[in-house]
């Protein structure tokens, strides 16, 4: 798209030479320095609604004038005050509403409350406004005739005339809505997934997912997409790309699951789970933690599947990887751990793993309801399975002093069962001393 | 004097050692350095298995094939092949004869027998003759007749290679005294590796060379004693592990035990090598299209490895569902034999079908793209 260059005059409606522009000129030229006012100005101006326009276009530059110096955002109603400075309407009214007899921004106290409307403000901003969107509205009819050439070319390129088509598609879709609703109209979703299958490169297979990812797709084309080729084919892509193929991989995932259709033993793959795993214990690349988590709880739901997650030692490397993440991604882990520890292989590896008890004693009542009853209901299974050793080690950890505040503490009263018959477990081993010496308090405890 | 003479003398011829010497071992830092930068490739697998057929496609693609006097040498192997093929097909007919109830099924026709056992006895031999126009109808003959046939479809019992079919619808050409063999026929050649073979060469990228060196090694697939070499080739960039799929019904010729499960025991047993630790592992499921033929008649669960497969659908959606079925088999077995500190290596699985050089050089391309990727991931660049 061509650009013109915005005008380094410094804001006169009229340049150097005297001459007076009309409205329509002036914004054309960029003369008030705005994005990219494009060469277009054939003085048809659409009274379209301002509002609309300004909530469609969703700039981020745009001129400093017309900006509300309240909310810092496009006047659609300016008004002047005394002083000089011009606000959006509502929120001066505010201002002054709640007592204020300023002016915000030079602090003068007002002499006169008098809102005087800036017709030639508002009438300038309409303009530069309908300008942008007409030049919008070209533009994204531009990106659909384009999709649709870009669709018909990659049914027949291949090699690297392929991978070029592939991306400038990418742009485009990234870009603009039409070419979204393009493609997905013009059978593009059937062109992109036939793309993918065992013999695609690497760099076909990022970009088409890449594509793939900014679409809505319907139930058809994601059962078409789960098919067991394509779907190695992506969990190729999610093991050997870069953080930005793998992100858009999970998505991808993310959103094929997300379907009524979707039977979990198309993902029994022990290499998609190796490579979630690589993906949240990548230290280089910590945006990469949330959203393989997030897939990975998804994951761990499915029955199918939990025994898969165990094979690779997923669970003692989750536990181990705990103390390095934010909360949120703390509270996804304990929900995998804890659907894993369902299953009895489940609870042999947490048990097998030493790091277990500690930890989860640790995070009791420390991040959440949420956490401190996951950390609960593993305790529990861990513990049921080999109830001396465990609670051995619990009670050294400092676990009774936790679970009385948990019974203590505000939270569900399931939690709080939890809680004591957890107690009640561990504190089997020991004599009563014993055991609240072990728990460092001084009450007795019932 | 003298003394200061001799040492004088002693040290020119010193110095000049020391030179010698120091440009030696320059030489060979030179060299080591040169070599880090090839990038060794190791072909394994059970015999039969198919690596000396990708090992040939490499050669003809990436260097520059087979002149005319390696083509030459290689009419004896074809030769022999085919005496082999129909040596086999004779014997087995009389074998099946008498194990089969039903044996009228496996006797040769009177007249065909006479040229079955010459034909056998020459097989037999470690030398053959040049195939004549006589001995060429004589096969044709023998090859007509209906036990013959009925020998080929038990083949499974039996060691018939998978050239048996290409050479004998060839014969004609084959036997013509100024044949030259041409690409195909050298690729369906079936001749036992000895030792080890190897090749450098350079993929070649869309007309442009890219810079990567590659040296691929063929070894042996007797069962002899690998544990005592494989440390070797510790280093080696990548494992090319081939394993032929469509042999889940046949047994060894050594022993009784089938195809595959002794392909599955092999594949357990690298990867558990320490001296793999960290080797890309590429596994070739071959001979794709002997196994789309077999799995739509003959079903999976003949092989134990496979007991568990339930059929789901019919034709090529019966067919895709079975490749995966065994994909994941092997997947299994991977992750089962890999300890948790190897899981990042490479492990990727490829189905190939060696006889088809468009495909393998498909699939040497994504091997290549995955070797590149995990040579700058290493680097720290990805």
């Amino acid at each position: 798209m061509p650009m013109l260059q915005p005008s380094k005059k410094n804001g006169f409606l009229g340049g150097g030479d005297g001459r007076v522009l009309d409205l329509d000129t002036a914004v054309k030229d960029g003369v008030l320095g705005g994005v990219g006012a494009g060469g277009l100005g054939t003085g048809v101006v659409e009274k379209l609604d301002l509002n609309k326009m300004i909530e469609e276009l969703n700039l981020s530059e745009v001129p400093s004038v017309f900006i509300c110096p309240i909310s810092l955002e496009p006047m659609t109603d300016p008004v002047t005050l005394c002083t000089g400075q011009t606000y959006e309407k509502s929120n001066i009214l505010k201002w002054l509403g709640m007592g204020h007899y300023t002016c915000p921004t030079t602090m003068q106290e007002l002499w006169d409350d008098m809102l005087t409307p800036n017709k030639t403000l508002y009438q300038l901003i309409c303009t530069w406004f309908s300008q942008q969107y007409v030049q919008m509205k070209k533009r994204s009819e531009d990106a659909q005739g384009r999709t649709s050439e870009l669709l018909t070319i990659l049914k027949k390129v291949k090699g690297q005339a392929r991978i070029q088509t592939l991306k400038e598609l990418h742009q485009l879709v990234d870009n603009h809505s039409t070419a979204r609703t393009a493609v997905v109209d013009e059978g593009g979703v059937t062109v992109l997934t036939s793309l993918l299958g065992p013999f695609t490169s690497y760099a076909v297979g990022s970009e088409v997912i890449a594509i793939l990812v900014n679409l809505t797709l319907c139930s058809d084309s994601k059962a078409n997409l789960m098919q067991p080729s394509k779907v190695s084919s992506v969990i190729d892509v999610l093991n050997e790309g870069s953080i930005d193929a793998k992100l858009n991989c999970v998505r991808l995932i993310e959103i094929l699951m997300d379907d009524k259709g979707f039977r979990a033993e198309s993902l029994s793959s022990h290499s998609l789970l190796v490579a979630l795993m690589r993906l949240i214990r990548d230290k280089r690349h910590p945006n990469g933690h949330l959203p393989g988590l997030a897939l990975l709880k998804s994951v761990s739901i499915h029955n199918e599947l939990q025994s898969l997650i165990l094979n690779i030692g997923a669970a003692p490397q989750l536990v181990e990887l705990i103390p390095f993440l934010n909360p949120e991604c703390i509270e996804l882990t304990l929900f995998t751990l804890d659907a894993l520890s369902s299953t009895s292989q489940g609870k042999q590896a947490l048990k097998d793993c030493p790091k277990t008890i500690p930890t989860m004693v640790k995070l009791l009542m420390r991040i959440s309801e949420i956490c401190t009853g996951h950390a609960l209901s593993i305790l529990l299974s861990v513990c049921k399975l080999a109830p001396e050793e465990c609670s051995l080690v619990a009670v050294e950890a400092g676990l009774a002093a936790k679970l009385l505040l948990v019974i203590q503490s505000g939270c569900r009263q399931i939690l709080k069962q939890q809680a004591a018959e957890l107690l009640k477990l561990c504190s089997l081993n020991y004599s009563d001393t014993m055991f609240i010496s072990k728990c460092k308090l001084t009450r007795t405890i019932q | 004097m003298g003394s200061v003479c001799c040492s004088q003398q002693h040290g020119r011829a010193d110095s000049d050692e020391i030179e010698q010497t120091a440009e030696i071992e320059d030489r060979i830092e030179r060299e080591s350095k040169a070599e880090e930068h090839i990038q060794k490739l190791l072909l394994l697998g059970s015999s039969d298995s198919g690596k000396s057929t990708i090992f040939k496609q490499i050669k003809l693609l990436f260097q520059n094939g087979f002149d005319d006097a390696e083509l030459k040498s290689y009419i004896p192997v074809i030769h022999a092949n085919i005496y082999q093929t129909i040596k086999i097909l004779f014997d087995g007919s009389k074998e099946l004869s008498q194990s089969f109830s039903d044996s009228s099924r496996f006797h040769v026709s009177d007249e065909n027998k006479e040229i079955g056992e010459r034909l056998s006895e020459i097989g037999s031999r470690l030398e053959f003759p040049y195939l004549t126009p006589e001995i060429v109808e004589e096969i044709e003959t023998l090859w007509q007749d209906n036990a013959i046939q009925e020998t080929l479809s038990c083949s499974n019992k039996l060691q018939v290679p998978h050239c048996a079919h290409y050479y004998i619808e060839n014969l004609q050409r084959l036997s013509n005294p100024g044949y030259v063999p041409t690409k195909e026929d050298v690729l369906y050649a079936r001749v036992r590796t000895t030792g080890v073979v190897e090749i450098q060469f350079s993929p070649v990228r869309e007309n442009k060379r890219s810079g990567e060196v590659y040296r691929l090694f063929d070894v042996g697939g007797q069962r002899n004693e690998k544990r005592k070499w494989i440390h070797l080739f510790e280093g080696v960039t990548a494992v090319i592990f081939c394993a032929a799929i469509n042999e889940y019904d046949q047994t060894l010729l050594e022993n009784e035990t089938n195809h595959l499960m002794e392909t599955k025991e092999l594949f357990e047993w690298v990867l558990k090598q320490p001296c793999f630790e960290k080797t890309s592992f590429m596994l070739f499921l071959n001979k794709f299209d002997l196994f789309e033929e077999k799995v739509l008649k003959v079903p999976l669960n003949v092989c134990d490895w496979f007991k568990d497969y339930q059929p789901a659908s019919s034709g090529k959606q019966e067919i895709e569902h079975a490749y995966e079925f065994v994909k994941k088999k092997f997947e299994e077995l991977y992750f089962r034999s890999t300890s948790p500190d190897c899981v990042d290596r490479v492990f990727k699985i490829y189905r190939t079908n060696a006889l088809d050089q468009k495909l393998v050089k498909k699939t040497f391309k994504l091997v290549h793209e995955t070797l590149r990727r995990r040579n700058l991931f290493e680097a720290g660049l990805l």
